[in-house]
Order: structure tokens, then sequence, then C-alpha cells
């Protein structure tokens, strides 16, 4: 479904963004995009968007070199693509039933399919009593259950989420997981890129790892961090939004110390599913910082 | 791509709405200055039917000598009649020329008094065959021939009219341009707001696939109907202005032929629209090419 052939991608005056990517989506595969701010995530998913182009490499969407598309033909590709953000990204003014019926209504959609349509994405992420409402009358979750609907509600190849969770409590979370869960059962690539350790560790789906614009992992059944017996020290830990700030100065001299106290095998990686993960990482920096 | 009329007019107006200051300003803008080159327009059609009345009439005055003697006037007979490009003369005799001096110099005792039939010089007053020789047969009948006292045709207080009003045309269409650029700026930054505001509806209207037009289209219809607008405030301003201009013609003889046909009242009403139309698409296209990136 979705085919990265050598991609490279740098933006203007900085390092490289994604560096030799290539792999393979499936049709109807569940994928984790997990990997620490900067490494490229959005810029993943922005390539496959055609938001931004490949320098070298090729994407494929469903078949199609999406590089060699003239431009006016990117919306009718993008009608093939739904998204979700982690700031839901609803239109304030407009009710539930009218964010997701403005998705159809700017491709066109007669009037008659569109209020069908709604009411029945509505119903499948249980909102089909609060169509009426405004998205500032709604909790957190319920906004992002109608940014799922108006990214679902095309029935979209491919739903490409950005942190979805990231502004929600980890119960809410689960229920937002669960919609993806049953949009994906219904035949839909769903690629989700994510720093929620519980998540990715409970659903077993295909992991795909970057850092810093490298591809460092991709498992069929993996968890967010390491292998499994790293796996089971970190799971169940919430997400730690600081994670990624620690991350920065607590690099390579961390790095060493950890591997030596820790003791498992760390040689600059044959492999990347010995890396440490960044959550144990930057606790073991926040701890020393907690002892000083 | 199902882009509806009725999408693009709902949209259009509760953008103006919601924009309504910056859109007031762009249209008014619009208004004057399309005004001014409405008026413009007007006032040349004006003084070219005006020049084009007095050229018709006389083309060439022969004055003669006052107490010319009967020879000089029948040799000016001759030389008229010799003369191929003259069609046709009326020689006022000196009663004539009197009378006709009296009415114009009406109120003015003193000049008058000096005047007699015997003082005032008398004249033939030409047609050509085509006024615009005016200047040739004048100098072929001014350069020597007796009893002449001189010649005058049209052209000279044409040519000074012609300049006048040239003159005024120029600083009007230059104000005019001036105030196009501007209302062109208007327009363009309404539209830049427009967007500014729509950017959230813009951004999810990109990424659920809406096509370029059906993005744009609401937008550049937008600085249209302000072209539009303000070219409908300018067609009744010029109207106006006409009505004006009818008015000081009804009352004042030396404009008396100074009025538009409406014929050509309607063409320059469809140019003021016009002009309008192309002012508001223009701004709001480059807004959109510059501010809109899909």
């Amino acid at each position: 479904m979705i085919r990265f052939d050598g991609v490279n991608k740098t933006y203007k005056g900085g390092s490289p963004a994604l560096k030799d990517i290539s792999l393979d989506i499936q049709k109807g595969e569940f994928v984790f995009l997990v990997g620490s701010s900067g490494s490229g995530k959005t810029t993943f998913l922005k390539l496959i968007l055609r938001e931004e182009k490949p320098d070298q490499g090729t994407i494929y969407v469903a078949g199609r070199d999406i590089g060699a598309l003239s431009s006016w033909k990117v919306p009718h590709l993008r009608r093939n693509l739904g998204c979700v953000f982690q700031d839901f990204r609803l239109l304030p003014n407009k009710t539930v039933a009218e964010n997701v019926a403005f998705a159809l209504e700017v491709i066109g959609r007669p009037r008659h399919i569109i209020t069908t349509q709604v009411a029945q994405v509505l119903d499948l992420v249980g909102l089909g009593q609060k169509s009426t409402r405004m998205p500032d009358e709604l909790s957190g979750g319920e906004q992002q259950r109608v940014a799922v609907a108006r990214a679902f509600v095309n029935r979209p190849l491919v739903l490409l989420a950005d942190e979805p969770t990231g502004n929600l409590d980890p119960t809410t979370s689960q229920g937002i997981m669960s919609l993806l869960d049953r949009i994906n059962r219904t035949g839909t690539t769903v690629v989700m890129a994510t720093h929620d350790v519980g998540i990715v560790d409970s659903m077993r789906r295909r992991v795909i790892e970057l850092d810093r614009g490298t591809l460092v992992r991709d498992q069929a059944r993996g968890v967010y961090g390491l292998g499994d017996e790293m796996h089971t020290s970190t799971s169940g830990l919430p997400a730690v939004p600081l994670a990624d700030a620690f991350r920065e100065f607590a690099d390579a001299k961390e790095r060493d110390r950890t591997d030596k106290k820790a003791g498992y095998p760390v040689k600059e990686p044959a492999h990347t599913e010995t890396k440490p993960s960044v959550v144990s990482r930057s606790y073991s920096v926040k701890a020393r910082r907690g002892n000083r | 791509m199902g882009l509806s009329a009725e999408y693009v007019a709902k949209e259009t107006f509760t953008n103006l709405w919601r924009n309504r200051l910056m859109a007031l300003a762009a249209v008014l803008t619009v208004a004057v200055s399309l005004s001014l080159v409405g008026t413009a327009l007007l006032l040349r059609q004006a003084v070219n039917r005006q020049i084009g009345a007095v050229a018709n009439n006389v083309n060439l005055q022969i004055f003669v000598n006052p107490g010319a003697a009967n020879s000089e006037l029948t040799y000016i007979r001759q030389e008229i009649k010799a003369t191929p490009q003259i069609e046709s003369c009326t020689y006022l005799n000196s009663e004539a020329s009197y009378n006709q001096a009296k009415q114009l110099l009406k109120g003015q005792k003193t000049v008058l008094s000096v005047l007699s039939p015997a003082t005032v010089p008398t004249d033939f007053r030409c047609q050509l065959h085509n006024p615009n020789q005016a200047a040739t047969v004048g100098a072929l009948f001014s350069a020597g021939i007796p009893g002449i006292y001189k010649v005058t045709w049209p052209g000279q207080s044409i040519h000074v009219m012609e300049q006048v009003t040239g003159v005024l045309q120029l600083i009007l269409l230059i104000v005019a341009i001036a105030l196009m650029v501007s209302s062109l700026v208007l327009i363009l930054n309404a539209i830049r707001m427009a967007i500014f505001a729509r950017r959230r509806e813009v951004s999810v209207m990109k990424l659920v696939g809406a096509t370029n037009w059906f993005i744009r289209i609401p937008f550049m219809a937008e600085g249209l109907v302000q072209g539009l607008l303000g070219s409908l405030v300018a067609v009744g301003i010029v109207l106006l202005s006409n009505w004006g201009l009818s008015y000081l013609s009804d009352r004042v003889q030396a404009l008396a032929q100074a009025t538009v046909p409406s014929g050509d009242l309607i063409v320059t009403e469809i140019i003021v629209v016009l002009i309008g139309l192309v002012v508001g698409v223009a701004g709001s296209s480059a807004a959109v090419r510059r501010f809109l990136d899909v």
C-alpha cells in the first residue's frame, strides 16, 4: 500500500530528516512509527501526504509514484488518505456533524450521501448523540473521535495518525486506540506515529523506529523500546513527555554509563533491537538529577 | 469537482461580511478611482463632440476690411470660387455683421458706441470639404489678397481647448491610475485577511483533498464582488456627472454641443464595470497566489 524506496529528505539548512528509508507497508497493516522528537516521524507522514517531496528516492502509495503526481492530482491522492493529529484540528465554528460533513462537502459529494455517511461514521465513533454539539463542548477524547470520524468518513485506503493520543490521558487513549483498531479491521491501513509506550506495547503491532532520520528497527510484533526482556521493565509506564528534552543532553555520555551499569550488550548496534530505550535512558537521567 | 454556485456565493458573502470594513475600504477606493476614469472618458467624448460641432459649422472665417471696395470683394469671391478645398461660403454684409456684433457685445455700451455698420469688418464664413485643411487654405488667403483684414479658422481655438482638456484628462487619469493601484492593493489585502481568517478551514480542506480551485475560487470571487460593487457605485457617479454635463450644456452657449449620446455613455459605463472586474480579479488572484499555498 505504501512503499518507500531509498527515500532521503533534508530540510533547507538542516541535518537530514530522513536518510535512505526503504520499507513496505502492506494493505491492512497497522504500523506504529516510533522515535524521539526530531527523528523524522512527522516528515515520514508528510511525505506520504505529499506535503513534502523527497530529495531522493521514490514513494509509492497504492502502487503509484506520488512524486510523479502533478500538483493538481495531489488532492485526489489525499482523498485516499485520512489524517488525524495530536491537536484534533476541528473547526471551532462548526458542529460535530458539520465538521465531519465538511470533509465530504469540499470534495463535492452530493448532499444526501453526506447526510447518511456522516450519521454512519458518527455512530461508528460513538458520537451519534452529540452530532449537534460544538467542538469546545466536548472532551479531548471526544474531539479526537470527531477528528477520526472526519478522517474516516470518506473511507480512505490509509489512515495516518500523528500522535493522536498525545493530548489524551491513558484511558481516553485506549478508547481512541480501540477505535483505530476497529477501523484497521475494516481493511484500512493505519500508520500511527506515537510516543506512547503503553499503547505500542499493548497492541503488539508492527513497529518502525526512526532515529535521527535513520530506520533503526522494523519489527513485526514489536514494542516501543527494546526486545522482550526490556519490555517487561518498561511496560505499563505512561509516556514521559520530558523524555525528549532530557534525551538531548543525556545522549552520548549517558549511553556509556548506562551500558556499563546495566550490563546488557550494546556494541553500537549490529541490530537495533538491543538499543537501550529512550525511556529508560531518560528515566535514569531524571533519577540522577533528583539525587543531587 | 463539484464546485456549486451556491457554495461559492455562500462562502463569498460570509467572507465579505466577516471582513466588512476592509471590503468597504476596497470598494470605495475602486468606486472613486473608476468614477475618475469614467469622468475622464466622458469629458473626452464631450470635448470631441464640441470640437466636432464647431468644426462642422464654420471651418474658415475671412474678415474683410471695413469699407472695402466692391472690386476687392468681387476679387475675394473669385478667389474663393477658385479654391477647390472650399465647399461654400456665406457673406455677412456690414449690416448683418453689425447686428451680430451688437448681439455679442450686448451690455458693453462703450464698445458699441464706437462701432457702426461702417466700422465693423464684414466676413465670409466658409465650409471646407475637409476641415483639417483649414490651415492651408487660411494661409492662402491671409497672404497678399487686397482688402482682407484677417483670416481665422477655429483650429486655433480648438487647439487651445484640446490642450486644456488634454491636461485635465491627463491629471484625472494619473489620479485614477494611482487610486486604481491602491484599490488593487486594498483588495489584495482584504483577500489576504480573509485567507488568514480562514487558515484553519483551508488547512483542513487541503488535508481532506479539496482541489486547489475549490479552495481558491471563493476568495477570488470575493475580490471580483468587491471590484464589481465599486464599479457599480462608479457607474452611478458617472451617470451623475453626465447629468451635470448636460445641465451645463443646456445653459452655457459655448458647451451647447458638449453632451454625450446615450450610446457612448453606455459604452463608458461598460468600460468602467470591466475595469472594476479586472481590478478585483487581479487583486484577489495576486493575494491567492501569494498567500494561499495550495
